[in-house]
């Protein structure tokens, strides 16, 4: 019997665990990655203390705050590319099981650091730029934090996919995409700001709602406008998913297996 | 200086096809649209000349460390260490000289930068002071590449370099005021991020692009060249530390 979605998952993730112990210490993620994280936020937040525009600082500091989860979880394509150089890709392309799920499992540590890096941001950095939460925000926070995470993973995977026959160009891929949704999804200025076609563009990336809500959760709006964003983040996560899982079938892994071009190196 | 040229030379040629190389090409214009953004949505258009420094440092920063970081892993892995060891030719020039060409190449960042803010927001920066402009840079890159030697040393006895390169940029943008001046921090990190060449470099290339006069251009180059020179006298000290202990331990080709 195959294993079922959820053990593919589960084995993706036990992967990603070692993955994330042979990358990091615990001092080496807390002293290192998260400082560096933490800078970002202030470097971009500094910008709004030279504006003198009123609300400009806690605009960025609560866009630049939960951008870094965003970070952090697009390094998904990066290591999803990496099975391609530790000669494990054909291996897992010539396997009977569904090698979507073996790669959504796989990377599964970058959207927890990006849990925790955003949580750290959010709450430790936050309230020096007048981001602040009461005790009933903190669980939307956090669930919102967590959406655009694993939305963010799911644009991830997507990109992923399309790079794993050129994995000379995983970082240059996730670097952009990163860069374009935090110059494009109102983390530093408003989509509004855009020119259309551009703030029409941005509906299909995760972020742009989930920040959207985020921002309502922390103005205390009613909830009806932090549950819309939050149904169109889970939706165009979904749509990303299922991009990934058709484009990774139908344009990688079934043309690569019938040509013979997924290199056991690159 | 055969010596330096002919590396410089190499790497000039292997630099533009790096993935390296590209990545900072592709987000130069990116790091540009989101600085100009925040600046424009304020109504600031007198901040545009930070929205074209800024991603012209962080570029060539990038780049730099990149490269620092993988000169000697390089070598290592293509087998060619041990033989460049052995030549009579002084290593940490070769380290130096060939960081300074991927250093040089960063500076068409700048050119991306300007166009983005010309093209993209119709915001056509003059540039008013151009030697001091092209003197800036050049002292820059020099000081980059003096300044990152230092960790080309460290990265042979460290095994998770990249981490290190990871938190050796926003940190260092921050505290050396890439993007906002230094007046901009606390009064202590003010005087931390003024021992950075970077501090010096980002005014002075602030101040060739805005103000109506530069003062003491002459001096502030001479500060950042002395930075860099500095770092590389540090460098090529550690390094020949480094090779030393190595050889020493018979670990020369160890990863």
């Amino acid at each position: 019997m195959y294993p079922t979605a959820f053990h593919l998952v589960r084995y993706g993730f036990l992967n990603a665990v070692a993955d994330f112990k042979a990358t990091y210490t615990w001092r080496s993620w807390s002293f290192g990655w998260l400082g560096r994280m933490l800078a970002q936020v202030l470097f971009f937040t500094g910008l709004g203390r030279v504006l003198d525009q009123p609300g400009a600082v806690r605009y960025l500091a609560l866009g630049n705050a939960l951008m870094t989860c965003v970070v952090d979880t697009m390094a998904v394509v990066a290591t999803t590319s990496g099975e391609r150089r530790a000669g494990t890709l054909s291996l897992l392309v010539a396997s009977p099981a569904d090698l979507m799920w073996v790669f959504a499992g796989r990377s599964l540590h970058w959207p927890l650091s990006g849990f925790a890096t955003a949580s750290a941001a959010l709450f430790g950095l936050g309230p020096l730029f007048g981001v602040t939460w009461s005790a009933a925000q903190v669980a939307p926070v956090l669930l919102l934090i967590a959406l655009t995470a694993l939305g963010t993973y799911c644009v991830g995977l997507f990109l992923a996919v399309l790079v794993l026959n050129a994995p000379r160009l995983r970082n240059v891929v996730s670097n952009c995409a990163y860069l374009a949704m935090m110059a494009f999804c109102g983390v530093q200025v408003p989509v509004e700001f855009w020119p259309r076609g551009v703030g029409a563009a941005v509906q299909a990336v995760p972020l742009t709602h989930t920040l959207r809500a985020l921002r309502a959760v922390s103005d205390g709006r009613p909830a009806a406008e932090v549950f819309g964003p939050v149904g169109a983040a889970v939706l165009t996560a979904g749509c990303w998913l299922l991009a990934a899982g058709v484009t990774l079938r139908w344009l990688v892994a079934v043309p690569a297996r019938r040509a013979g071009t997924l290199d056991l190196s690159y | 200086m055969s010596l330096f040229l002919a590396a410089l030379r190499l790497q000039l040629r292997l630099a533009p096809r790096s993935p390296g190389t590209l990545q900072v090409w592709a987000t130069a214009p990116l790091f540009t649209a989101v600085f100009l953004s925040i600046a424009e949505h304020a109504h600031r258009t007198d901040l545009a000349s930070f929205s074209v420094v800024a991603p012209t440092l962080m570029g060539q920063w990038a780049l730099t460390l990149g490269i620092a970081g993988e000169i000697i892993a390089e070598e290592r892995n293509q087998g060619t260490l041990e033989a460049v060891i052995a030549t009579p030719g002084r290593f940490s020039v070769v380290v130096v000289a060939r960081i300074l060409a991927v250093s040089l190449l960063g500076v068409t960042t700048m050119a991306e930068a300007w166009l983005v803010a010309g093209l993209g927001f119709g915001r056509w920066i003059d540039v008013p002071h151009p030697v001091v402009l092209a003197a800036a840079l050049l002292a820059n890159a020099a000081a980059m590449a003096g300044t990152a030697s230092i960790l080309s040393s460290l990265f042979v006895l460290m095994p998770s370099a990249r981490i290190v390169q990871n938190t050796l940029t926003y940190p260092l943008y921050l505290l050396s005021g890439v993007l906002v001046p230094l007046s901009a921090l606390p009064a202590w990190a003010g005087a931390v991020g003024r021992a950075v060449f970077l501090s010096w470099s980002a005014d002075l290339l602030r101040a060739a692009l805005d103000g109506p006069a530069v003062p003491r251009p002459v001096t502030r180059i001479a500060v950042v060249a002395l930075l860099g020179l500095s770092g590389y006298l540090i460098g090529a000290l550690l390094l020949s530390r480094v090779l030393r202990r190595v050889r020493r331990l018979g670990t020369l080709t160890h990863t």
